[in-house]
């Protein structure tokens, strides 16, 4: 916290944007100081909500020269505590920024503002650019566009594209130092197509989470919208069977969106879907002929014609593919696109609460890591609720086990810290990397990396950030 | 309502915003989010204050946090867009909040002066209560507290006091007299129906005049009372079940009595009105109601009438953007007010209409209110008003 919120920063602020976007009201830190998360809260000093990229940039480099903290938030779902404000400071709350600037029919791209959400998105596309779509992620509707890029989410086409951040056409910046960089081919021309073939600097914001600077426009890749889309579900009854229907389907290069969830997450999720509270302790179990996993791969085309050859190409590789596997399967169900935006209702309604240990890793070791995991899952007596997404058309796994939680049991936020704790280091071991890392796992993950690779990292973010302004105590740099 | 009844809810909210905008459309749905912006003023943000509240981080003494929870329409769309299983209790938590706030004798001054002239005169409107049926006073209706009626009309406090608003009771009495209908008003003896009293956290007060108004009627051996005001009638359909007195009448709102009367074929609209319109739906008709949400009702009444040609809002039904008004706002905040009015009849000018039709006394004055204040040209009626224009 800071000794005190001076009159003379508050009057200074509210010149920037104005006083009905300034609190420093109880009630507003406290809420500011928490997030779904079972992370350890801490309140911010002061919200400022910025309407303009001169505000966001008189904003830091008043922050800059007071050596005031700055954490960059749009809606705070992020399930990795990252805009809890480790140091307090200014919780720079960006949703007013919420235009979409431009979406070009020709380059399919569209360039947004930070407080433009998933939702927003969606309906501004549907109504005005059918022909186009973009992503969602398994996120509530108001999750920021820009922010699921910067840290780097997995979405509905990550099976085709990878992770969020690889669709990033084009950055606007503003430094810890309230300069402004423009970043892709948006530096040197009017379209925001790429960002190659420049020195690709755009790695400097990336999976930083807002560690090096806020940024204040991006482009992202739109894609054309089939109109015709189905979604086969397999369901195999271990997780070798999910292991062999996963590999067979990655070498096909059909799906856009491939992801697998325990058979027990989703028959405890019937009780969210009906309204009702949904709980993962005591453990959920398989009964009788119940299947262990659920896998969906959805596939979209141009044609019909196009669509059933597709389901076709499907089955047949995962019918060659899964001989020594008993499987149920395929369905085919209605597109996981229809239940956009209530997709993650399931893991939203358990008291307040979502916890997990998220990552990114090798499609060599997932079976390995999966099995391990759910084992620990029964050492805990909770719910094997396994998701994972498969990226890039299979060179890396997304991997999660989903925790909802409620937040008023503290005997069970205790028992989930200390799965999570004992699933990181597994995941460690098996060359999976924690995504939206929290800071207690940033801290483990720096112990393994290699000292070149830290020292680089603290350099950059040094360089960037000299007053260690910028989101302090995560990536870069540990809490003074 | 207590918080202490609301433990089971208290943690459902994961903070995830799916509250803010209306499903499926994306367009914005809580009032007081959109004016002011900062989480607090969310609903999600105000589920969180009260669960800071209960575990001792903050107070309700701070005139400020007060403040946001007051900024609260009550108008329920963050319940209607909410899935999580704690969602019908979004605003009970809200009303336990400001109800606490009373009982610590944390009070707003503006309800402060309600709640006197409450306790004066039976309205919220500071006026003396022999005024209550200057409204009706060349109307020679029967007085209902002495003589009995097929029908009484209810007023409210609303449609009681503002002068400006009388062609509305008017319209209504005259419609159901014009279908030959036996109707009568209390008159003086007609109070507050204690809805925005229960709404501000004065829950002493609401139960003082559910009480009086259920065994008044169930004395007079009444059986059927209609009003004009959307408020008082889901007071009535929602909240007077609270006290556990049986109510041997039935309610009915009076757009869901004209459908009634027309497709009985007792009342004719037969004139023509040659007017572009599109309908709001009042909070209090609508999702206050839950799945008995009165929609179809206004429409129908409407469409009757020869001439309207109606046009949709893209926010309609258990969807629509509220008019400000509610849950004392128009009373305590009417920046808030007259801003969410505002927007909702921009919203109405770009269906083409050139009037904003309605069905609650509360939404016609704030519409009106925000006319004067930020000056788009609309014309604002009541249904009935309509409808008599067609007798």
């Amino acid at each position: 916290m800071l000794q005190a919120v001076t009159s003379e920063l508050i009057e200074q602020l509210e010149k920037i944007v104005g006083s009905q976007f300034v609190s420093t009201n109880a009630a507003d830190l406290y809420i500011y100081s928490y997030d779904l998360t079972p992370a350890e809260p801490h309140s911010p000093d002061i919200v400022v909500l910025p309407q303009s990229v001169e505000g966001v940039q008189a904003i830091l480099k008043l922050a800059n020269r007071e050596n005031i903290p700055v954490i960059p938030y749009i809606a705070g779902g992020n399930v990795g505590g990252l805009t809890i404000p480790l140091n307090g400071g200014i919780m720079l709350d960006l949703k007013r920024m919420n235009r979409i600037i431009e979406v070009s029919e020709d380059d399919m791209y569209a360039l947004v503002e930070p407080g433009v959400t998933f939702g927003q998105m969606k309906s501004y596309l549907t109504n005005n650019h059918p022909t186009l779509k973009y992503t969602y992620a398994f996120s509530p509707p108001s999750t920021g566009v820009i922010a699921n890029a910067l840290v780097q989410g997995l979405d509905n086409l990550s099976f085709r594209y990878g992770a969020a951040s690889h669709w990033v056409t084009g950055l606007e910046v503003a430094l810890a130092t309230g300069e402004l960089v423009r970043i892709g081919s948006c530096a040197a021309s009017k379209t925001w197509q790429a960002i190659v073939p420049f020195p690709e600097i755009g790695g400097l914001f990336l999976g930083w989470q807002g560690a090096t600077g806020v940024v204040t426009k991006m482009a992202v890749s739109l894609w054309p919208n089939p109109p015709y889309n189905n979604a086969l579900t397999y369901m195999p009854m271990d997780l070798e069977g999910a292991d062999a229907i996963l590999r067979s389907i990655i070498r096909t290069r059909i799906p856009d969106d491939l992801i697998g969830t325990s058979f027990t997450l989703n028959k405890a999720g019937v009780a969210a879907y009906e309204h009702r509270k949904m709980d993962l302790y005591p453990a959920v179990k398989r009964e009788g002929d119940e299947p262990e996993f659920v896998i969906t791969a959805e596939i979209t085309g141009n044609t019909e014609k196009e669509l059933d050859a597709k389901a076709e190409a499907l089955s047949e590789a995962v019918e060659a593919g899964c001989k020594g596997y008993k499987f149920t399967g395929p369905e085919t169900v209605p597109s996981t696109t229809a239940a956009f935006p209530m997709q993650a209702l399931g893991v939203l309604s358990s008291g307040g609460g979502l916890m997990w240990v998220g990552t990114y890793g090798p499609m060599s070791r997932w079976l390995e890591t999966v099995k391990k995991g759910c084992e620990l899952q029964d050492k805990y007596d909770i719910t094997r609720s396994c998701y994972t997404r498969i990226m890039n058309e299979g060179h890396f796994a997304g991997l999660r086990w989903m925790l909802p939680y409620d937040k008023g049991d503290p005997a069970l936020i205790e028992r989930i810290n200390d799965l999570c704790a004992e699933q990181l280091e597994l995941v460690l071991e098996t060359g999976y990397i924690p995504y939206k890392t929290p800071v207690w796992a940033v801290r483990k993950l720096e112990e393994r990396v290699s000292p070149g690779w830290l020292t680089l990292h603290r350099r950059i973010k040094a360089i960037l950030d000299p007053n260690n302004i910028m989101n302090p105590g995560r990536w870069g740099m540990p809490r003074e | 309502m207590s918080l202490k009844d609301l433990q089971e809810w208290l943690y459902g909210c994961t903070h995830c915003g799916t509250c803010k905008d209306i499903l499926n459309t994306f367009a914005p749905a809580c009032p007081a989010g959109e004016k002011y912006q900062l989480e607090s003023y969310f609903p999600s943000g105000k589920m969180l204050i009260a669960r800071g509240f209960v575990n001792g981080v903050l107070t309700l003494d701070d005139d400020d946090t007060r403040e946001r929870i007051y900024a609260c329409t009550g108008c329920l769309s963050c319940e209607q867009q909410c899935g999580v299983y704690h969602h019908q209790h979004i605003f009970d938590t809200v009303q336990a909040l400001r109800s606490e706030s009373v009982m610590q004798g944390n009070l707003n001054p503006a309800y402060m002066v309600m709640v006197e002239s409450l306790k004066k005169d039976d309205n919220v409107f500071g006026k003396p209560k022999a005024e209550r049926r200057e409204w009706a006073k060349d109307l020679k209706l029967k007085d209902a507290a002495k003589e009995n009626t097929e029908v009484i009309y209810h007023a409210g406090c609303m449609l009681s006091f503002d002068a400006d608003l009388w062609e509305i009771p008017r319209s209504a009495v005259k419609l159901i007299k014009a279908a030959g209908v036996d109707v009568g008003i209390m008159g003086v003896e007609e109070s507050c129906c204690g809805g925005r009293a229960y709404e501000i956290g004065y829950d002493g007060e609401f139960t003082k005049y559910a009480e009086h108004f259920i065994e008044t009627f169930n004395s007079l051996g009444t059986k059927k009372v209609v009003t004009s005001c959307s408020d008082g009638y889901s007071t009535f359909k929602n909240l007077y079940p609270k006290v556990n007195i049986e109510m041997k009448f039935d309610t009915l709102h009076m757009v869901e009595y004209l459908e009634s009367l027309i497709n009985d074929n007792k009342l004719k609209l037969h004139k023509k009105v040659p007017l572009k319109v599109t309908y709001h739906d009042p909070c209090h008709l609508g999702r206050h109601l839950g799945e008995k949400g009165v929609y179809n009702a206004p429409r129908n009444v409407l469409q009757n009438i020869p001439g309207i040609e109606l046009a949709e809002m893209e926010r309609n039904r258990e969807n629509a953007w509220c008019c400000g008004a509610g849950a004392g706002v128009s009373q305590e905040n009417p920046d808030l007010a007259l801003w969410t009015a505002n927007e909702r009849i921009k919203e109405a000018r770009a269906t083409g209409a050139k009037a904003l039709v309605t069905a609650c006394p509360w939404c016609v004055r704030n519409f009106k209110d925000a006319v004067k204040k930020y000056g788009e040209e609309i014309e604002i009626y009541d249904i009935a008003e309509i409808a008599c224009k067609a007798l």
